[in-house]
């Protein structure tokens, strides 16, 4: 029961999943907070935040491994992650726009099945990386 | 550095979650995820799901939705909450607490109408020195299992205190 999984002979190291770009906005913010029940102030209480010195609220850790996972699972199918590890490296503030990569680094085959071992990470449009991981993905 | 090794393998929560559909829908659009199997029934069976998924990191949100006071065992932590009594204790002398890492290993796909069980655990603390600065990581793992018992979703999650 999943989406459509990777063919493993039709992938090959350094293949590219299509890329996702989104402008982040306070909506998504706030959006974000309500859905997954982090409200934590700095993420949308903009007077709080600047009261703290930021300068403005800034983006959740999980909204950027959020959209990260969209391009994984728009690339290896819905269910079909065998794991997903992200570190958080940079924090990510309105306006910016994020842009997903996620690259194949790997395939191997053992008694458990077919994966694909990938790389991922989210970047800003100067390239700072906000978040960086790894993925596993099951594949046919 | 201060020896936080006692901490280890104490529980920090349990319960039961009802997965819903409406919560993953809603987390679906806040990660501007468009993919038809989270918002549509006959979409997710015809891609061969048993009901709506839940999206890769929905994991990290679901004890907010779905864990109903009725159904709840009993708290494991004694009302002390390892993680609020460290990263707190840390925090009373100032610093910051940082989401540092995030890991998910997936045994299945969690769709709506799974009753899951969670347990989560302290499962290591250490400190370093860097910079000058003290930073204190605490890794707290998160098991999901399906009412019989079989795992469905491990979520690891590294929290720091730095100076």
């Amino acid at each position: 029961m999943a989406g459509q999984r990777l063919s493993f002979d039709g992938v090959e190291e350094g293949d590219e999943a299509p890329v996702v770009s989104h402008k982040l906005t306070r909506t998504d913010l706030t959006m974000y907070a309500g859905a997954s029940g982090d409200f934590n102030p700095m993420h949308h209480d903009e007077v709080a935040a600047k009261a703290a010195g930021l300068p403005s609220v800034f983006g959740h850790g999980m909204f950027s491994a959020g959209l990260l996972g969209k391009a994984l699972t728009d690339y290896v199918g819905v269910g079909n992650l065998a794991s997903y590890k992200v570190r958080f490296t940079k924090q990510t503030w309105p306006d910016e726009v994020l842009t997903t990569r996620v690259v194949v680094k790997a395939k191997r085959a053992d008694d458990g099945g077919r994966f694909v071992d990938l790389g991922c990470s989210l970047a800003n449009e100067d390239g700072e990386v906000k978040v960086a991981g790894e993925a596993v993905a099951h594949a046919d | 550095m201060p020896d936080f090794s006692e901490h280890i393998g104490r529980p920090t929560g349990a319960g039961r979650i009802v997965v819903e559909r409406g919560p993953i829908a809603a987390f679906a659009r806040a990660i501007t995820d468009d993919n038809p199997v989270y918002h549509d029934a006959d979409a997710a069976r015809e891609a061969g799901f048993a009901h709506v998924p839940a999206p890769p990191t929905y994991t990290f949100a679901i004890g907010n939705w779905g864990r109903f006071p009725e159904q709840q065992p009993e708290d494991p932590t004694g009302g002390v909450n390892p993680m609020a009594e460290v990263m707190g204790g840390l925090m009373a002398s100032g610093g910051i607490v940082l989401h540092g890492e995030q890991e998910f290993v997936y045994h299945r796909p969690i769709v709506a109408g799974d009753v899951l069980e969670h347990r989560g655990v302290v499962k290591d603390i250490y400190a370093k020195e860097s910079k000058g600065r003290t930073m204190t990581f605490m890794v707290i793992e998160d098991t999901y299992t399906d009412i019989d018992g079989q795992p469905v979703v491990t979520s690891t999650m590294n929290l720091l205190h730095r100076t």
